[in-house]
């Protein structure tokens, strides 16, 4: 088997082009998804009925259907009822809505972790719901939101290629484009997976870094030495026999 | 007995939950300065009670004043029922110190904040106000040297003074405290009731839910006796805990 | 244009079969996953240092890629190692083992949560590894990780629909088609949406189902 270096090299442009769409499309689902998840949250969190309901729906919805559904559903749709929007924008609105709903389970799962006692304490000094929420609620909710919401931002980067179906020139595209030109898919795939896990690995340690100087890692040792542990962990550390 | 001279009244008070009362028409009058304690099995609803007498928990029916004034629904003139606005019984909760049984101090601020944040939030005091107030109570509960650690880092003693303190802060009508005893060492008892006997001597209306007889046969001027959310016994210790006339009180004191 | 509600239900007949392919190839892969997924786990359970460092460069080259790129991969690159595989095996194989990372990874959490008691006792019986395995660590496991694996599931089936992009005649694949010829894209979109909320549907159901059961057995 013939490894071709010269087919990434004399492409590196278009990849580069492409990690930069690639990363486009993230951040702006990112903010965007992040501002919508905020309202939707509110409402899966209602004590009325309808409008958790609602939420309930826009999120089976949304995490229903295959993503691939979605980006075609917003660029047809949006053609359908009048206004044919660029492929770049109706993907970047698909990985919104996205992000939204996972982002919106991120916060609503951490806020409903703390216990209700903090909201009764809050509560009880005779603060309103705003400012239990303000004061007490949501600066114990940052910390622990980091981790779930950086896995959250890994899985919106990774999806983004699939809105390369559109033809939006994201990497996946951009490598579907050499790969085509060249007919050099080792080659052109290896370096389009390994451009994607630099960018996760990226927000990997990104993530580690900020959960150290914010949250308390929770993660709890397991005492190692048992017989038991033969079977129950994983790792290859040498158990402290 | 006039309506101001109560700290606390309770009337026809019923909370259902499900099919069950678990609150079952409570008749309640705590004059100024009295120290109550709340005395019955598990289940009878005397946290409830006191949750309840906060709104902590909703009520499906009764009356309740605090400090003379209605809390929660009110009957106008006309005899119509109106519920307060949030905002109304947000106010009025502030008349009433409540010490949680875990405590409740919130965790990422310090001691001193944890004091102090409810008077800038909620009765929105100057910041000269808010320190001379905290500072004071610090003393007082013997914490002052806490002032900059985290709840994560005192013991359950510490966290239970630094929760009084917290109360305290608002100058409320009356302090409801839930088992206070029960998340403390053993050992600790004795702080615990001359904490809250500190207070009685400063004319200070207290509730106190607790099984600890000891404790309840030494502070309380008064003792009720909850039973199925009922209240089946209302004296003084010798009355209630020694020479009640009910067998289910005196069967209950008796296994002790 | 606008949007014709009678397109969408002339489209569910031949969308809607066409995702039954979506629905049977989840089942096949659910499958597959879940063996490999205990598979991996057991071997990395024996702890061969190299094995283990191998297992989790993979491990993070799948969480860190997207599926898509692996789909690819499975389709364009193995035939030219010599593994020519038709596009529905491709894919089958490609999800499966994406799906079986994320497994092996959740196994690990939930692994350290179990009872040293009654391994220690099945060991002083002298029960071999693979029964201990067979007949007190996997059955707790799978008990405990029902929830997990469901929502595993309903991420294989949203996968299957990306199989369109290599040729499967599947449930998405088929809308695409419909939506070229009749020259209304939108409606078929709607229609195979539709299908695969009802697929999810069925899925969470029977999750929910197997969970009360195993409830009643008393996990």
């Amino acid at each position: 088997m013939q490894l071709d270096p010269t087919v990434i090299t004399d492409s590196w442009r278009l990849f580069v082009e492409g990690t930069f769409v690639t990363l486009q499309l993230s951040a702006m689902a990112f903010v965007f998804g992040l501002a919508l998840a905020i309202p939707v949250a509110v409402l899966s969190m209602s004590r009325y009925t309808a409008l958790k309901a609602v939420a309930i729906v826009y999120l089976a919805i949304i995490r229903g259907v295959p993503f691939i559904a979605l980006v075609f559903i917003v660029h047809y749709g949006t053609a359908a009822l009048g206004a044919r929007t660029p492929a770049f924008w109706s993907g970047t609105i698909a990985l919104t809505l996205f992000a939204s709903a996972y982002f919106s389970e991120v916060i609503r799962s951490t806020i409903s972790a703390l216990p209700p006692s903090q909201w009764d304490s809050g509560r009880v000094v005779g603060m309103s719901r705003w400012q239990t929420l303000r004061h007490i609620i949501v600066p114990q909710s940052v910390g622990p939101m980091i981790p779930p919401g950086v896995n959250v931002t890994i899985m919106m980067i990774k999806e983004s290629s699939v809105i390369s179906a559109i033809t939006v020139g994201e990497l996946t595209y951009q490598g579907l484009v050499v790969q085509g030109n060249t007919f050099a898919p080792f080659e052109v795939f290896i370096t389009i997976a390994l451009l994607y896990w630099a960018i996760t690995l990226a927000f990997s340690q990104l993530a580690q870094w900020a959960e150290r100087r914010i949250g308390r890692s929770q993660k709890s040792e397991r005492p190692m030495g048992g017989i038991a542990d033969r079977y129950l962990t994983l790792s290859t550390r040498r158990p402290a026999a | 007995m006039s309506a101001p001279d109560l700290s606390v009244s309770a009337k026809a008070l019923v909370r259902t939950v499900g099919t069950t009362r678990i609150l079952d028409e409570i008749y309640l009058d705590v004059p100024r300065g009295q120290a109550v304690c709340i005395l019955g099995p598990s289940g009878s609803g005397k946290s409830s009670l006191l949750r309840a007498l906060t709104l902590l928990d909703p009520i499906s029916d009764g009356f309740i004043t605090i400090d003379g004034q209605p809390f929660g629904r009110e009957v106008s003139r006309s005899g119509a029922v109106r519920h307060q606005s949030q905002a109304e019984i947000d106010r009025l909760r502030a008349r009433i110190g409540f010490v949680f049984q875990s405590f409740g101090l919130w965790p990422h601020v310090d001691v001193r904040t944890n004091i102090s944040l409810a008077q800038s939030v909620v009765l929105k005091r100057d910041e000269t106000e808010i320190q001379t107030k905290t500072n004071q109570l610090m003393e007082q509960l013997s914490i002052t040297q806490l002032a900059e650690k985290h709840p994560g880092q005192l013991s359950g003693g510490q966290k239970q003074r630094v929760a009084v303190a917290r109360a305290l802060a608002l100058d409320p009508a009356l302090m409801l405290f839930d088992e206070p005893t029960s998340a403390l060492d053993p050992e600790l008892v004795g702080d615990v009731l001359s904490l809250i006997v500190d207070l009685k001597m400063k004319q200070m209306t207290t509730l106190t839910v607790t099984h600890e007889m000891s404790f309840a046969r030494r502070l309380a001027d008064r003792i009720l006796f909850l039973d199925h959310g009922r209240i089946i016994a209302d004296g003084t210790p010798e009355d209630v805990i020694d020479a009640s006339e009910n067998p289910r009180v005196r069967s209950f004191f008796a296994k002790l | 244009m606008g949007f014709d509600l009678s397109y969408v239900l002339a489209a569910l007949p031949d969308v809607g079969a066409a995702s039954l392919t979506n629905a049977w190839m989840a089942v096949v892969i659910c499958v597959c996953a879940l063996g490999m997924g205990i598979a991996f786990t057991v071997v990395r359970s024996l702890k061969y240092a190299v094995v283990n460092a191998v297992i989790s460069v993979m491990i993070s080259f799948v969480r860190g890629t997207p599926i898509l790129i692996q789909i690819f991969l499975c389709y364009y690159v193995l035939p030219i190692v010599g593994l020519d595989l038709n596009p529905t095996t491709a894919g089958i194989l490609a999800i499966s083992l994406n799906s079986s990372v994320f497994i092996t990874e959740n196994f690990r959490g939930a692994l350290a949560a179990l009872d040293d008691g009654p391994i220690e006792a099945a060991t002083a019986l002298a029960l071999k590894p693979a029964m201990i395995w067979y007949l007190i660590i996997l059955p707790q496991l799978l008990r405990r990780t029902l929830p997990m694996l469901v929502s595993e599931g309903t991420v294989i089936l949203k996968n299957t629909a990306l199989l369109s992009v290599i040729t499967v005649a599947e449930g998405f694949r088929v809308a695409q088609q419909i939506g070229g010829a009749t020259f209304r894209p939108f409606e078929p979109l709607i229609a195979v949406a539709l299908c695969f909320l009802v697929l999810n549907l069925v899925l969470v159901g029977l999750g929910t189902a197997l969970e009360r059961r195993l409830i009643l057995k008393g996990a």
